[in-house]
């Protein structure tokens, strides 16, 4: 219990000051990013769309440990020096964005096309039909899904630790070498996730609620 | 002078031909019906006047102004969709729009009008249609008939010099029907040039100035609605209304 008392609320700060904000950070460029390469994939943009397509196959192909270790140890051997949390920022926002963008881009292709049709009768533009009219649908029919990656990506930074960077794992694992306690430090570890994805589930409902603004009896 | 004509049209899906060199006059005031059975190329005709198809040839004379149909700027198609209006079949409302900003978003984002203008306006065109009383509705919220109002009003608020209509009673319920009819009648009472495509026999026959009879891309008959219906010259056009009375 004493244990508990001094190493839950250095776990749980940790959490607070390095893995959420490493989440954050990491999905809203991850979002710019699958929004930008839907909208090429969805417009069929030439030649670019090919190389969206390219980044998308590696990344959804290639295990994250192992983009990580690339970014990190990979580019330090030849000479490319990147702090470890830079290097866990590019490969998380590359990797969710690669997922993102597909969710995205079903979503908009999910807009029927008579919205952008309408769009156009009554004298908009194609980026104003986008902005006003399908991304906004999309956007809510992505958001489950998008939520999904986000509290995958939450989860994930774990994986940070084994580029050096000091997020919350990292910290436990510290605790855990120092006290021999693995198991519950472990499971405590397990908890500050769990509560975590738990208040972003609660967000994910309240926002999927704001989010039913237009349709009737949801 | 015509407000619209459109001269040998051209178009095909594959090998399907769709329009067969049709024509197509429209002079202001006009309210033409286009008759004729499914696959006829009614719906066809429609969006390639609008540019959501592009016609493998034909060229159209809009306001005195002529423009290739397979081949015209984007500049172009933009200033005629801003002098047009568009009515569809499945109303295609805006979803994640009420009513009223269905009618304004054209004013005040593809025109830079602003908000509290296009607001007035956009109340005037609900109250015309009867649904200024479900202006902060949303088309999920709307029965199809009042989703199709709306969208009348939508394609008259930006004041177009022609609205084209896309079957714009088929997808109703019977008893929806009639409320659309008589918004679109006071409409043509009003002097609006439209272009209907329609199953509405009596709205052919009653409503239009001018009904058109179109099969397998090309018109069968043409001619005033009183003498469309009363005295049909073509065979085709007989047999066609035979079946539409039955």
């Amino acid at each position: 219990m004493e244990l508990f008392l001094e190493s839950f609320p250095k776990i749980f700060i940790s959490g607070i000051v390095m893995t959420l904000p490493l989440a954050i950070i990491s999905f809203v460029l991850a979002m710019v990013l699958a929004i930008f390469c839907a909208l090429i994939q969805y417009a069929k943009v030439p030649v670019m769309k090919y190389v969206v397509q390219f980044y998308i196959w590696i990344f959804r192909g290639t295990p994250m440990l192992v983009q990580l270790f690339i970014m990190y140890f990979g580019m330090q051997s030849i000479g490319v020096r990147i702090s470890a949390i830079t290097a866990a920022i590019i490969v998380f926002s590359l990797n969710t964005g690669a997922y993102c963008a597909e969710t995205i881009r079903g979503s908009i292709e999910s807009v029927p096309q008579g919205q952008m049709e309408a769009g156009l009768c009554v004298g908009m533009s194609y980026m104003q039909i986008m902005t006003h009219i399908i991304l906004p649908q999309a956007f809510r029919s992505a958001f489950p899904s998008l939520f999904n990656n986000l509290i995958s990506l939450v989860k994930d930074t774990s994986l940070a630790a084994n580029i050096t960077v000091t997020e919350m794992f990292m910290q436990t694992e510290r605790i855990a070498g120092r006290t021999y306690q693995f198991m519950q430090l472990y499971i405590e570890v397990a908890l500050v996730y769990l509560i975590f994805c738990t208040v972003l589930t609660w967000l994910q409902a309240w926002g999927e609620k704001k989010l039913n603004y237009y349709q009737a009896g949801r | 002078m015509a407000l619209l004509e459109i001269k040998d049209i051209h178009k095909s899906f594959g090998n399907l031909n769709v329009l067969n060199g049709m024509d197509l006059t429209v002079n202001k005031g006009d309210v033409i019906a286009i008759l004729g059975p499914s696959g006829s190329g009614k719906t066809t005709l429609l969006r390639c006047i609008n540019y959501l198809e592009t016609a493998d040839a034909g060229t159209m004379i809009f306001n005195g102004k002529s423009y290739d149909l397979s081949n015209t700027s984007k500049k172009d198609v933009a200033h005629l969709r801003k002098h047009t209006g568009v009515v569809f079949q499945n109303y295609n409302l805006f979803a994640n729009k009420t009513a009223l900003q269905n009618v304004t978003l054209g004013l005040t984002v593809a025109r830079n009008i602003s908000k509290e203008e296009a607001n007035v306006i956009g109340m005037q065109m609900l109250e015309k249609v009867g649904m200024k009383d479900r202006a902060s509705h949303y088309p999920s919220q709307l029965s199809g008939g009042q989703q199709q109002r709306v969208a009348i009003a939508r394609a008259l608020a930006t004041n177009p010099d022609i609205i084209y209509f896309d079957e714009p009673t088929s997808a109703l319920d019977p008893e929806l029907i009639q409320e659309v009819l008589s918004v679109m009648k006071t409409l043509a009472n009003e002097g609006m040039t439209m272009v209907v495509v329609t199953h509405e026999m009596a709205f052919a026959k009653n409503v239009s100035s001018h009904v058109i009879l179109m099969e397998k891309g090309k018109i069968v008959e043409e001619g005033s609605s009183k003498n469309f219906f009363e005295n049909p010259k073509q065979e085709r056009t007989k047999d066609f209304l035979r079946k539409e009375e039955m």
